[in-house]
């Protein structure tokens, strides 16, 4: 849960370890449950900071875009 | 003194008295020869004038100051002309001719004395080069010596330019030796005024004529006259000595009024040169101007080209970096969608609360029916617990 929470801000991180999680999935031939289960909350938790996240970059990036704009 | 005439009887003195106010109303001029020629004790010089051919005969007498001032020493012999008038000398009832002034008579003698008036003050350096002083630059207060009549000061007055001069003129004989009382008295006049440059001018003459500008007090009062002199003494040959003993010599009037302006003439000129310096400099300096002013402009324009094709680059880079970002964030939306999608359909307990089921034996996953044989007890994992169950049959399906 701690590593949750550090990378959960990282979009880039989350992303890379989403991908990984995907591919775990994608690999297994015997489902071993606990584990997909496993996978299953970091991917959610995961999924839910980085929607929060990019929610969060997209306002900051329409804000500066609306700067940019006046200035230019 | 007025003798009433009729019925009065007069006294030898007094009949001497109405002689002499008659005669010396008859002011004439005496062509003769000196004769016997006495100086007395308190300068007066008494002599006699007679025909060269003829046997008149005059006694004459010229006062010290007369005598001097004309510069002629008298001799028996000498052939003068006598201005004056007759007087009778009450004491011994003799007549005499008052002489004003004397001058000698005859071309060749007048030559002569101007010959050895000439020579000698040049030997005295009366004349020399080195003593002739420049003119003042500038000058303005001018004193100028000459008759009003004729058309001498005319010429000088209308040749002077207008330059401020402050002109002082004193009228003056200047013909015959009468006029070397006046000229005389003009130029100690002036001696006491304020002036930069004396003026002496006269128009042309004969030797004779110019007489009294060979007159050695004259000239000597010229040649030391405390500021410069121009004399304007026309003549044909023989030059005045008045003018030998100027400081400058012209020829006539106009010519004097010219030297006056020259310096005058050159300032303005330098003025004038200066003024068109000046317009000149400045209209080069203008048109320098207007080139820096015209490639200042190009050079503004130019920048501002630069400026807008700047601000229009860096709106294009921001255009470009914001859709590119757009378009990222787009990307990472999609992943996470997809992301979301595929862990949403591999989670295990979806599948299980379908109605799912995994079998396993002894923790094996069975996949196929060669997995299991008949009386194997089977694990089943539901979505809320497990079941445990026998083989009874199995069917394979070709």
């Amino acid at each position: 849960m701690v590593k949750e929470k550090q990378d959960s801000k990282n979009l880039s991180g989350n992303l890379k370890r989403l991908a990984e999680i995907t591919e775990w999935f994608d690999k297994q031939e015997e489902i071993d449950v606990e584990e997909g289960l496993s996978k299953v909350k970091e991917a959610s938790i995961l999924i839910k900071a980085s929607k929060e996240r990019l929610k969060e970059v997209e306002n900051e990036f329409e804000e500066i875009k609306k700067e940019m704009n006046a200035e230019i | 003194m007025e003798f009433p005439v009729e019925n009065k009887i007069f006294s030898v003195s007094e009949f001497i008295a109405l002689l002499n106010i008659g005669l010396k109303k008859s002011v004439v001029k005496i062509l003769g020869e000196v004769g016997q020629v006495q100086f007395g004790p308190t300068g007066h010089v008494y002599f006699t004038l007679k025909d060269e051919n003829n046997q008149g005969l005059i006694n004459c007498i010229i006062w010290k100051s007369k005598y001097l001032l004309y510069g002629i020493k008298l001799q028996e012999g000498m052939k003068i002309m006598a201005s004056g008038h007759p007087e009778v000398y009450a004491p011994n009832g003799r007549l005499s001719f008052i002489s004003d002034t004397i001058e000698l008579a005859g071309e060749g003698t007048l030559k002569k004395q101007y010959d050895e008036l000439k020579k000698k003050l040049t030997t005295e350096g009366l004349f020399a080069p080195e003593k002739k002083r420049p003119l003042p630059e500038y000058p303005q207060k001018i004193g100028v010596i000459t008759s009003k009549q004729g058309a001498v000061l005319a010429d000088f007055l209308n040749n002077i330019g207008k330059f401020g001069f402050k002109i002082q003129m004193i009228d003056s004989r200047v013909e015959g030796q009468e006029a070397v009382s006046d000229l005389l008295a003009s130029v100690k006049t002036f001696r006491k005024k304020d002036i930069d440059v004396l003026v002496i001018i006269r128009g042309g003459g004969s030797l004779e004529s110019l007489m009294p500008f060979n007159n050695e007090l004259l000239v000597r009062e010229v040649a030391t006259f405390p500021v410069p002199v121009i004399a304007g003494i026309g003549h044909d040959k023989d030059t005045p000595l008045v003018a030998m003993a100027a400081d400058f010599s012209e020829s006539t009037p106009t010519a004097c009024a010219n030297l006056l302006n020259e310096s005058w003439e050159k300032l303005l000129l330098f003025l004038e040169r200066c003024e068109r310096n000046v317009i000149v400099r400045y209209e080069a300096i203008l048109v320098k101007y207007l080139a820096i002013e015209n490639k200042l402009k190009v050079a503004f324009e130019g920048f501002k080209n630069a400026l807008s094709n700047t601000k229009n680059s860096l709106k294009g880079y921001l255009d470009s970096s914001l859709a590119g970002f757009k378009s990222l964030l787009s990307t990472i939306d999609q992943n996470l969608a997809a992301v979301e999608k595929a862990v949403f359909l591999n989670n295990p307990e979806r599948q299980l609360r379908l109605g799912y089921s995994i079998a396993s034996i002894n923790g094996k996953i069975i996949r196929e029916t060669k997995d299991a044989d008949v009386g194997d007890i089977i694990d089943l994992k539901v979505s809320d617990g497990k079941i445990t169950s026998e083989v009874k049959n199995i069917h394979p399906v070709k």
